[in-house]
């Protein structure tokens, strides 16, 4: 279903015939009032033509030569970007795989050191070699409990303690 | 004027010069340059009402085709497909020249240095001094009734008006539909009809 624009614009350019011109032309309100409307559009048209349509390019040759060497520019500019990146592409690959290589056996061998079991530690040496007065403290007892799974935990136990050795003192 | 409006009518020439750029002739592509140059040219100094800008346009659009002419089929004619192109950039250039403006009406601010449109109009021998002067001023009207138009409207008028493009071809060269295209016609028509009466009923 045409539009009334539609319509109108295919009237002026001539365009419609048979049974959908006579209806557009019944449809109009005022056929004469369209008519002079339509003498005006043509006139409009001739007068654009007349003074739009001889638009010349001056330097023509110039003009031209400007896009050839646009073309032989940009040809060559590809060409080159072309090669370059099969140069790089290839090679490019392969540093940065090696080096991801390089990167992730690095850190996994950070990590394993990191998960080893530790030494014991100075503190608890001292604890263990350290002895409780029995004069000062008769009913105390020192247990010490080590995790077995990851050695990273001690439990020290202490029971009847009165006074805290001097020796249990981290220094 | 007639123009190929599909393949099986196309200029057998132009097909195997588009065969041959195809193939990477850039000599092939300088044949089409030379027939295209002068209407692709005064196309868009219509729309844009500036030479160097027009020039600009032009050879961008060119370079343009160039680079995109193996995804050419054939399916509508050269001179169609180079339309788009053509129109393609124009509109780009004009909306991005209104985003600049600030979102401007369509008036181009025309300056009269500018135009010079009495050097360009061929007359059949030099114009006296009062009817150059008189040529300029209806050049400046007429540019600034087109100015005042989307640059779509321009479009529309300005293939139909002077290229004498059929509704179809012009709906190809703006991706768009016919009946948008006589919309828009209708619209544009109105709208410089009311800008230029007094002009064109008194020339």
């Amino acid at each position: 279903m045409k539009t009334f624009e539609e319509k109108w614009t295919a009237w002026l350019d001539g365009q419609l015939s048979g049974r959908e011109l006579i209806e557009f032309e019944s449809s109009l309100p005022d056929l004469a009032a369209a008519e002079t409307e339509k003498r005006d559009a043509h006139k409009l048209s001739a007068f654009l033509k007349k003074e739009l349509a001889f638009q010349t390019l001056t330097n023509e040759e110039f003009f031209s030569h400007q896009i050839r060497d646009r073309i032989t520019r940009e040809s060559e500019t590809r060409s080159r970007g072309g090669l370059r990146s099969t140069w790089w592409t290839v090679p490019r690959l392969v540093w940065s795989g090696a080096t991801a290589l390089a990167l992730f056996v690095i850190c996994a061998v950070a990590i394993i050191r990191d998960h080893q079991p530790g030494q014991q530690s100075e503190y608890l040496t001292q604890i263990l070699n350290s002895r409780v007065d029995p004069g000062v403290n008769p009913h105390a007892t020192i247990s010490i409990f080590e995790s077995k799974n990851d050695n990273k935990v001690t439990v020290l136990w202490t029971e009847g303690l009165q006074t805290l050795p001097a020796d249990y003192a981290a220094k | 004027m007639q123009r190929e409006a599909t393949p099986a009518q196309a200029d057998v020439s132009e097909l195997d010069l588009v065969k041959r750029c195809q193939a990477g002739d850039s000599e092939a592509f300088d044949q089409l340059v030379t027939r295209y140059r002068t209407r692709v040219f005064a196309m868009i100094y219509n729309m844009v009402h500036n030479e160097q800008d027009a020039w600009d346009l032009a050879q961008d659009s060119f370079v343009k085709a160039w680079k995109s002419i193996r995804r050419f089929r054939g399916k509508s004619s050269f001179y169609t497909w180079i339309y788009r192109i053509v129109m393609n950039v124009t509109i780009d250039w004009l909306r991005k020249r209104q985003i600049k403006a600030g979102g401007a009406e369509f008036d181009d601010a025309i300056q009269l240095k500018e135009i010079e449109p009495a050097s360009r109009t061929v007359p059949k021998a030099d114009p006296l001094p009062h009817q150059r002067l008189e040529r300029t001023e209806i050049r400046a009207r007429i540019d600034q009734a087109i100015a005042q138009l989307s640059p779509e409207h321009r479009a529309v008028i300005l293939m139909k008006e002077i290229e004498e493009m059929q509704y179809h071809e012009i709906a190809e060269s703006l991706g768009c539909s016919i009946g948008t295209v006589m919309s828009r016609l209708f619209y544009a028509r109105k709208k410089l009809q009311n800008s230029l009466k007094d002009v064109y009923e008194n020339v």
